[in-house]
């Protein structure tokens, strides 16, 4: 399949390779960065860390062409059992069931490089939340997903507008997860240690499921994981 | 005769009006289920009614030696389609069922890779209640999980009314992520219009991380678990 290359990134490559200053440098260390990310994540996709328990997620879910559009449709209605079932951002589904199979103690490191492969196995589908291409969609989740957005919305206004707009800031939210200094960086992470004055988000709660339901309804039909898309064909062209 | 005629007509054209014409059609959820070389493989397919894994079970049927299963609906919606076969990780999926339609599904299963995880169901029984003679009688598994965390999934089918049940757990639990305890799951069934056949009955259980015991056919004789290769 061809994709077309945005040409401000062709300007951007080529800006750097002729003066690769602090910036590109940056830029080039957070890509690989963020390569290596992707590439722990398929390794625990297709790998249960859990030698007695050898049953991974690609056990079950082993159709790529199945799962491409999963990151695409987050945040959205995830069906747990009873009284579990909430919207859910696509790092808190995947902490859920990374705790679930793989019994780890912290689930969150394995989870974002999770949600790192799954975004970048999604990379250039459009964002459509609560819809996933071939599955049916079911009035109550879309339900769910509004009412979850919603209230977003409102705890948005209360904790983030004065400072931001929305609109501006929505591309933003789709460009997670990434590295930072070298870390992995998630926008759950980011939304949980941001303002500290205010009452606080825990990462993996719904309040920040539903800033983030509301931030990614105004991306909708932006590419998923652009970021992503950038970095394996920049490790590519340099290979 | 020519008014009798027309009279006919135009009253089999208001019928015809009246009823849309799926209205008499049945509602169907229907399937194949097969490995990833596409044998076809035997088990049983269960629903719950409305989202799934809510726990709410509701029809199932048996997949025949062939791989294919039916199940008629009183009407369409939402659903929770799961199916189980011995040696095999059980899939779940969510599925919309139009009324008056038949959906058709494709499942694949893969064969659990070790079942040293892998709940065990000891013994069934069948136990009428004598208080209340013989109108209840107690339909009854001993389960166990070698990793300990059984969830909701402790199932069986009678086969011949189509009616699938979650059992009751040895103690109450509301959560349904909880790790269920192992023990003996029960289920109260009305026998008051006649006994219970165990040859109608089947069973199967999954823990929390989908490991699937093989499936529980009469006489009821449990038989160690195996695996099954990779195709």
């Amino acid at each position: 399949m061809s994709r077309r290359i945005p040409p401000l990134l062709i300007g951007f490559a080529v800006a750097c390779h002729v003066w690769p200053g602090p910036t590109c440098v940056r830029q080039a260390a957070a890509q690989t960065g963020l390569q290596a990310l992707v590439m722990e994540g398929e390794r625990l996709w297709t790998h249960s860390p859990d030698a007695g328990n050898p049953v991974a997620c690609a056990t079950c879910h082993r159709d790529p062409a199945m799962t491409r559009g999963w990151a695409a449709s987050f945040p959205k209605f995830k069906p747990l059992p009873p009284p579990h079932a909430r919207v859910m951002t696509l790092l808190q589904a995947n902490a859920e069931a990374v705790e679930r199979h793989y019994r780890l103690a912290d689930p969150l490191p394995a989870a974002i490089a999770i949600t790192a492969f799954l975004t970048a196995q999604a990379a250039g589908v459009p964002i459509s939340p609560g819809v996933s291409a071939g599955q049916p969609v079911f009035a109550a989740r879309m339900q769910a997903l509004a009412a979850s957005v919603l209230r977003g919305k409102h705890l948005y206004a209360g904790r983030c507008g004065h400072c931001h707009k929305s609109f501006d800031l929505a591309p933003s939210a789709t460009t997670f997860p990434r590295t930072e200094g070298g870390h992995p960086a998630s926008l759950e992470l980011f939304l949980e240690g941001h303002r500290p004055l205010q009452p606080p988000l825990a990462w993996d709660g719904q309040a920040t499921a539903d800033i983030m339901a509301y931030l990614i309804s105004q991306a909708a039909g932006r590419p998923t994981g652009d970021h992503m898309y950038r970095a394996s064909t920049e490790g590519k062209e340099g290979s | 005769m020519i008014r009798a005629t027309f009279f006919a007509g135009l009253a089999s054209l208001m019928v015809a009006l009246a009823v849309p014409p799926d209205a008499t059609a049945a509602t169907v959820i229907m399937g194949t289920v097969k490995n990833e070389a596409g044998k076809p493989l035997p088990g049983l397919a269960l629903l719950e009614k409305g989202e799934i894994h809510n726990n709410v079970w509701d029809r199932g049927t048996l997949v025949g030696a062939d791989g294919r299963f039916r199940i008629e609906l009183p009407e369409g919606g939402q659903y929770g389609l799961h199916v189980y076969s011995s040696g095999y990780i059980y899939s779940p999926e969510a599925v919309k069922v139009e009324t008056g339609k038949t959906l058709e599904v494709k499942v694949v299963l893969d064969p659990e890779p070790i079942r040293g995880n892998t709940p065990v169901i000891k013994k069934a029984g069948f136990f009428p209640w004598e208080a209340r003679q013989g109108k209840v009688t107690f339909v009854k598994v001993d389960v166990e999980d070698p990793n300990g965390d059984l969830g909701p999934q402790v199932l069986a089918l009678n086969a011949a009314t189509g009616r699938a049940y979650a059992l009751n757990p040895p103690k109450r639990i509301t959560d349904l992520k909880a790790n269920f305890p192992n023990g003996i799951y029960q289920l109260e069934v009305d026998t008051s219009k006649g006994p219970i056949n165990p040859r109608d009955w089947h069973f199967v259980v999954a823990d929390h991380q989908c490991n699937t015991t093989d499936i529980l056919s009469f006489p009821h004789e449990p038989k160690p678990q195996k695996v099954i290769g990779k195709p």
